[in-house]
């Protein structure tokens, strides 16, 4: 029984008061400004449980239907719902649609994750299925359409949901490109995040202290589960996930929405709170914490390596303000995930636990603490431009066109990279170019220098260099690092020797 | 007011073109954004709606190609303020409001001619549809497709 000066709470006391319509509920903001205003302990008295949120594209998600069968049966060997292919994961017409999977007729924009809203939203769908036929299943085709009232069981199954944080990704390269962390303008035109930062329910409860298989969630607008940590869970590193399941008949379009990103794919927005019981003090201090005190790093993306360059370490709250300071350049920020949606799915589970709706479960099983999240084996190592390239045969934009000409034949090469004296690209000239400038007799390099010049780095896979040389229908490529200094070249010959074409 | 975009080549960059329009019109217009070389240059004017039929004209008779941009639209059905397209506006015309809404200023932004945030948008709530102005639609005047 609850004394004045009790130091701990159980989750069958304030499930109790749940149920008497009493228990104190804050949503994640109101408790930090709480904490911060009256200090731990009277938090500690005043509140039962911390309601959290998160909504974003969470890759990693999908949803196990069962069809019932047809007359005569088919065991489905291959099936598409709305032209999207889905998988056949098991017995004869359990379906797994993963919300990457996109439509053949309308790549990267229309995928697993819209079917999964659509079917959510109570919509039609197309139902075509192919199969080998068996004496038991004889049939070998079936079209139809359902709706989600048509199905035995709709599951909602993500197997990696709700990343405790996530990288800021931006991009020093020379064109845009399209990523998972959406689009990314050159030179650090802009950068995104991803996140709630200080609403993410695993950065309220760290140490999963009240986080675990079989605590009850709020799920893409209806309850859920966890039944675990999720894939690539890295607690060590503030990288934890979650796998969690829930009945998607009851779920909402509002917080399950397909999302297409261009050149990348189709996903799943998925809202996702967990309310957390404030058992004792350290709690309350677990879920004070603050956006200033939750860091991710900034990755340049144009790298295209598993492990790409950390540029620096920033704050949500310096994510959160829309300007982060990079090598001294200030860059737009902006968020790739929904906080307004994070608030929304905080303040609905409150809202539900306030009405009586929602009671607290006890983890049975606490997620693990100290999983790594490894690399690939790979038998093969694929080669990079590094592994390739050599020195650079070079010269300055003042010599002459003779003496450079006299070095391509000493060195034979057929390639002189222009620099500066810094060691900086300037531009290139081919002897055929020298060729050409000694028949009409010109003898300034600055003349018949290519100055736009396509070079590569060091870091990228030959095979992406070797791309770019005959896309520009070009035999070389200088290396250089991001301050555009002359590295090394790469040559056609080179990747021929190592790529054998 | 409507947006329009004269494209100049490099024959007329020399010349003064926009001071011209406007002295010989007695329009009044703003120059949102110039961006000039040698080789050509690309200009983004506003102009008062009343005057667009005359500005247009007297740019393409001077030898510039002119397009008037169709509006940016942004279906807040669709949206979900995720904020993708936020730090992606050059002109900043996409703000976070205080409740966390993402906010979109028709006023600010160039249209479709910049576009930068139509391909960005998850929910693909941001399309380029409707000329930004009437008259323009049935005149030769708008070239996007
Ligand atoms: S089209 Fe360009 S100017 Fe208009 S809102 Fe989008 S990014 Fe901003
Ligand atoms: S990117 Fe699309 S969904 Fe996201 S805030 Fe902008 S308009 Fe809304």
């Amino acid at each position: 029984m609850s004394t004045q000066n009790q130091k701990t709470r159980t989750i069958e006391e304030i499930n109790h008061k749940i149920l008497k319509g009493d228990a104190q509920v804050l949503t994640a903001e109101e408790m930090k400004k709480l904490v911060e205003s009256s200090g731990v302990e009277v938090a500690f008295k005043e509140v039962d449980v911390v309601t959290t949120g998160t909504f974003g594209a969470m890759c990693s998600s999908g949803a196990i239907l069962n069809l019932g069968h047809a007359d005569p049966p088919i065991k489905i060997q291959r099936a598409w719902f709305n032209d999207v292919e889905v998988c056949h994961p098991g017995g004869a017409v359990d379906l797994f649609i993963g919300a990457t999977n996109f439509c053949e007729k309308k790549p990267f924009e229309y995928g697993g994750g819209h079917v999964i809203q659509e079917l959510v939203a109570g919509n039609e769908v197309e139902l075509r299925a192919t199969a080998y036929g068996t004496d038991c299943y004889p049939r070998t085709a079936v079209k139809t359409t359902i709706t989600k009232d048509d199905l035995n069981q709709f599951y909602l199954l993500n197997f990696r949901n709700c990343y405790q944080r996530y990288n800021c990704a931006v991009n020093c390269g020379d064109e845009t490109i399209y990523t998972y962390m959406n689009k990314l303008l050159p030179h650090m035109r802009n950068a995104t995040y991803s996140g709630a930062g200080e609403f993410n329910p695993l950065m309220n409860d760290p140490d999963y202290e009240t986080i675990g298989f079989g605590t009850k969630i709020f799920l893409g607008g209806g309850q859920g589960y966890i039944i675990g940590a999720g894939t690539q869970h890295s607690p060590k590193n503030l990288n934890g996930t979650l796998m969690v399941k829930g009945d998607a008949k009851t779920m909402s379009p509002e917080f399950l929405q397909g999302a297409a990103f261009t050149r990348y794919g189709t996903s799943l927005y998925v809202g996702l709170g967990i309310p957390i019981p404030i058992l004792n003090e350290g709690l309350v201090r677990k879920t004070a914490i603050r956006d200033t005190e939750i860091f991710t790093d900034v990755i340049d993306y144009s790298v295209m390596r598993r492990d790409r360059p950390k540029l620096r370490q920033v704050s949500y709250a310096e994510l959160k303000s829309g300007i982060i300071t990079v090598n001294d350049k200030r860059v737009r920020v902006s968020s790739l995930s929904s906080l307004k949606m994070a608030k929304k799915v905080a303040q609905t589970l409150k809202d539900w636990i306030d009405e009586g709706q929602f009671a607290l479960t006890s983890p049975i099983e606490r997620l693990s603490l100290d999983t790594v999240f490894k690399p690939m084996r790979q038998t093969q190592e694929i080669p990079f431009v590094s592994n390739v390239m050599h020195p650079a045969v070079t010269c300055m934009e003042n010599e002459e066109i003779r003496v450079i000409a006299e070095r391509i034949v000493t060195k034979s090469v057929n390639h002189i990279v222009v620099i500066s004296s810094d060691g900086k690209l300037l531009g290139i000239v081919t002897s055929w170019d020298i060729t050409r400038a000694m028949a009409e007799s010109k003898n300034v390099l600055a003349d018949i220098e290519t100055r736009k010049v396509i070079t590569a780095h060091p870091d990228e896979p030959l095979e992406n260099a070797s791309k770019r040389m005959a896309q520009h229908n070009i035999s070389a490529l200088p290396v250089i690092d991001s301050e555009r200094k002359v590295l090394g070249i790469v040559t056609s010959e080179d990747v021929s020797k190592l790529l054998g074409r | 007011m409507a947006r329009i975009l004269i494209r100049l080549n490099e024959n007329l960059v020399p010349e003064p073109v926009v001071s011209e329009v406007i002295l010989e019109n007695n329009i009044l217009v703003a120059i949102l954004s110039a961006h000039i070389n040698s080789k050509g240059g690309e200009i983004v004017l506003e102009v008062p709606d009343e005057g667009v039929d005359k500005i247009v004209a007297a740019f393409r008779q001077k030898g510039a190609t002119v397009t008037v941009p169709k509006l940016i639209e942004v279906n807040s059905d669709r949206c979900f303020s995720c904020g993708s397209c936020v730090a992606l506006c050059p002109v900043e015309a996409i703000s976070v409001a205080e409740d966390l809404t993402i906010e979109f200023n028709k006023e600010k932004c160039v249209g479709s001619v910049c576009s930068i945030c139509v391909d960005a948008c998850p929910a693909r709530a941001i399309n380029s549809r409707f000329s930004n102005t009437e008259n323009l639609r049935s005149s030769n005047g708008h070239r996007e497709k």
